[in-house]
């Protein structure tokens, strides 16, 4: 669609936290658009959803369907809609803020007096030898492919990592017919026995009982490979094999696919850009925008709902999008306080409900620190192919961060603008250095979030004070 | 053993000005220690556009343009120097460079501007050839219609500004330096012919010290009887991905670094302390690169950044010795990739030697209090 040149509220990014702030902002009488990268809404959770030819509905699961409601509930409601948009820069200028887009290889800038950034989680870096191999995928990729194309694997696959979306991965693509020969989980053996204290609250949530029968499930289905302590893609040009070891014992397997999952975390280029504050997060070991119960970050009138303001899943991401939505119509003076309160009560009490045993799931999965921190000659930064040993020989030079260390390697210079390597850097920084994460920080990121086109840029509107600042000739 | 907190000399500033003159320091053999900030500072050197420029510079203060030339003749020395300390090519290439004009008007400027800055006397002249469009279309293929001339002096060229940074730290540590990196310096005073610096929980003392602090300089030069009246200058900076190698020049406002990466600039806004990018400027700056190099236009932007150049009020460096403190030394400016060979190979061992002699004297800050009277 065409957006028009101002909103009420800028949602951005269209899975279950931005289809229900636009749904509930526009139900409250407020001028809403809602832009997002895909074609389709949905998100990742829900990618695809109006129209993945995946239609034997036991594939892709309940959970997946679910989705359908929420979409279903947002295009009723009539909020304004531009898929295949790229939001790049978002910058503050008087009491509004002004949106760089990108749609079709235009890009336009419109306004908006509130934003609400929904743009979800990404998967946490897996940074083992080999993983730049073709052949090595990330197990989040391999899903998308498959809810959006049906595409299975075809050859040998093997899945590594950690986490409950490795196991459901494995479910969805046994069901639909690729072969998984092997899934080498990578949960640290015995760390069962640290986490056992959040144990209750997870028994009690509504994960546990979905949990307990994706693992069986998968286990009936795959051989599993518990404690495995190393993984290295090997291969000569393309992947051959998966190296791993547990117990102190190597072995080799072939493989023409290599699927690497251990987690997700939240994706900060866009609010690090704009200049939300963040801080380290030690129990999901990421970075994570500074958000009230609201969402509300830093900087008046930007909010952040969903995995994007910290990893808790889809349903805590739509009750949070209601919430984000609740906040900004308050803001926007729409709402009186007791109203907005009152509206939250539903909500919140959502939150609570899917909250409850997150705890356990992030202590329980938390990647071991090996496959969090490499060492010697495995790439960190991919685009810029960055190695462990460089960035450890130049901390010894006296680099202490990772803006220094961009200066003086490229790491997090190229087109993925930090997303493969940010957490990396900054963790070997710390270890190296022996301080903590937090006090290392972490990349200082500009606009544009996502490349654009010089041709794009150039066609945006100058003002006279810009054509001043390059120029500089009297008039 | 010496006590590890007294040194010779004390840099306080490891940006590109600190780091060169640390690194020519040391080099001389003296007891160098090199204080920085952290990780997050106002970091000109990261915004730096990596020229090392002669074309036009010094119209106002003639002995800068000579300082200029001369440390542009040395830089190829810097680079071997570097190669052989730090075991880095920092790219250094001194083709000659053009400034594009995309309008009858700009160009008119352009050449009125030159012949004035070599009108003034003192100045060691240097040739430059004004070309239009046909002469600069067969040394520059592809430009657009839209450049109408423009200039072209030999003497210009380019380096990789990071790799130049990283070098200067390696061979300061090579040569024995001791760097500081986290150590934000608060308080300066003398006592007992000494500086003692008090920096971030630390206390350092040094026979000499040099504030190469750029911005930070505001504050810290009245600690030891200096002026440094430098305010930010925000320059925002286009970089695109790396594409082939198709331009062999550096241009004012544009070149193509030995990685393959196009850097556009180059723009100055009275922004205070805001260090964030503004899209009016940079919808200029991408507007007038793509007027400049047609080609361009489908090659995507990685990333933009925005810095603060230090700059005094009449645009010149300030080299000063303080004379209530002698043994306390300035260094500012905002050309920091141009003058590293000045500063590594000139300003350092004046420093050293105590006294910054006859050819630096121009650039005492006195030039400012006298332009404030009049």
């Amino acid at each position: 669609m065409t957006l028009a040149s101002r909103y009420d509220i800028l949602v951005i990014g269209a899975g279950p936290a931005g289809l229900a702030a636009a749904a509930e902002s526009v139900a409250m009488g407020l001028r809403v658009a809602l832009v997002d990268e895909q074609g389709a809404p949905g998100g990742q959770i829900y990618r695809a959803i109006t129209t993945t030819p995946v239609q034997q509905r036991d594939v892709l699961g309940a959970d997946y369907w679910y989705g359908e409601k929420l979409v279903a509930a947002f295009e009723r409601s009539g909020a304004g809609y531009s898929p295949r948009t790229t939001v790049w820069a978002v910058t503050r200028e008087a009491d509004e803020f002004q949106i760089g887009l990108s749609c079709d290889g235009g890009a336009q800038l419109i306004r908006a007096r509130q934003v609400i950034l929904a743009t979800g989680a990404q998967e946490r870096p897996f940074p083992i030898p080999g993983w730049t191999l073709p052949g090595v995928m990330t197990a989040g990729a391999a899903q998308i492919l498959l809810k959006s194309a049906g595409l299975v694997p075809g050859g040998t696959t093997v899945l590594a990592g950690s986490g409950p979306l490795l196991y459901l991965i494995a479910a969805q693509f046994t069901a639909a017919g690729a072969r998984v020969e092997c899934l080498l989980d990578t949960t640290p053996a015995g760390r069962w026995r640290d986490v056992l204290r959040h144990a209750p609250d997870f028994v009690a949530s509504p994960y546990a009982a979905k949990g307990w029968s994706m693992l069986r499930a998968a286990q009936r289905m795959m051989r599993i490979v518990k404690g495995v302590e190393q993984i290295s893609a090997i291969g000569a040009g393309k992947l051959d094999g998966v190296r791993f070891t547990t117990g102190g014992h190597t072995q080799d397997i072939p493989a023409d696919l290599l699927l690497l999952h251990q987690g997700v975390v939240p994706g900060i280029n866009l609010s690090n850009a704009i200049g939300c504050a963040h801080h380290w997060d030690a129990a999901q070991a990421c970075f994570t925008p500074t958000v009230d119960d609201w969402g509300a970050t830093s900087i008046p009138g930007i909010t952040i709902a969903g995995d994007a303001a910290g990893i808790a899943g889809a349903r805590s991401a739509e009750a949070r999008g209601t919430l984000a939505a609740l906040h900004a119509a308050s803001a926007l003076g729409h709402l009186r306080t007791a109203q907005r309160d009152a509206q939250a009560v539903a909500p919140r009490r959502e939150l609570e409900r899917w909250n409850r045993g997150r705890k356990f799931v992030d202590a329980l999965y938390l990647p071991a620190p090996e496959f969090r921190i490499p060492t010697g000659d495995t790439i960190v930064c991919r685009c810029e192919e960055v190695t462990a040993r460089q960035v450890t020989e130049t901390v010894a030079l006296g680099c202490t961060g990772p803006n220094q260390m961009k200066s003086f390697l490229r790491c997090g210079m190229g087109p993925c603008q930090g997303r493969l390597c940010g957490l990396t850097i900054t963790e070997l920084i710390a270890k190296e250095r022996g301080v903590s994460p937090a006090e290392t920080g972490y990349y200082r990121l500009r606009f544009p979030v996502k490349p654009i086109t010089l041709g794009e840029l150039a066609a945006l509107p100058q003002t006279d004070s810009s054509v001043d600042a390059v120029v500089r000739i009297k008039r | 053993m010496a006590n590890p907190a007294t040194f010779d000399i004390a840099v306080v500033g490891g940006g590109l000005v600190g780091a060169a003159i640390g690194y020519g320091l040391a080099r001389g053999g003296v007891q160098v220690a090199l204080l920085d900030e952290g990780d997050i500072a106002y970091r000109a050197s990261r915004g730096n556009f990596g020229l090392v420029w002669v074309q036009g510079k010094g119209l106002g203060l003639a002995p800068y343009s000579n300082w200029t030339q001369l440390s542009a003749r040395r830089w190829p020395e810097l680079a071997a120097l570097l190669r052989a300390d730090a075991d880095t090519d920092v790219a250094l290439e001194q083709p000659g460079g053009f400034h594009l004009c995309l309008s009858e008007r700009e160009l008119e400027v352009r050449v009125q501007t030159l012949t004035r800055l070599f009108a003034q006397p003192g100045l060691e002249a240097y040739p430059f050839e004004v070309l239009d469009h046909a002469a600069l279309a067969d040394r520059i293929p592809g430009i657009g219609s839209a450049v109408v001339g423009g200039t072209y002096t030999r003497l210009d060229g380019h380096v990789n500004a990071l790799k130049l940074l990283r070098a200067l730290h390696a061979g300061f540590g090579k040569h024995g330096g001791t760097y500081l990196p986290n150590t934000r310096t608060e308080r300066l005073q003398s006592s007992g012919g000494r500086f003692v610096l008090e920096a971030h929980g630390t206390t350092l003392r040094a026979s000499k010290i040099v504030l190469a602090a750029g911005l930070g300089n505001l504050h810290l030069a009245p600690q030891v009887g200096l002026a440094a009246p430098v305010r930010p200058q925000r320059g925002q900076i286009l970089v695109l991905e790396r594409v082939r190698r198709f331009l062999h020049h550096p241009l004012a406002t544009l070149r193509q670094t030995d990685e393959g990466t196009v850097l556009i600039g180059d723009s100055q806004e009275e922004a205070g302390y805001d260090d964030t990018v503004g899209l009016a400027v940079l919808a200029t700056l991408a507007d007038r690169a793509l007027r400049t190099f047609p080609a361009l236009r489908d090659v995507r932007i990685n990333r933009t950044w925005a810095a603060l150049r230090v700059m005094s009020p009449d645009g010149f460096p300030v080299y000063e010795q303080s004379r209530a403190q002698p043994g306390a030394f300035l260094a500012t400016c905002h050309s920091g990739v141009t003058l590293a060979a000045a500063h590594a190979l000139e300003l350092a061992p004046l420093i050293a030697a105590g006294d910054l002699g006859p050819r630096l004297q121009p650039f005492s800050a006195e030039r400012l209090h006298v332009q404030k009277a009049t």
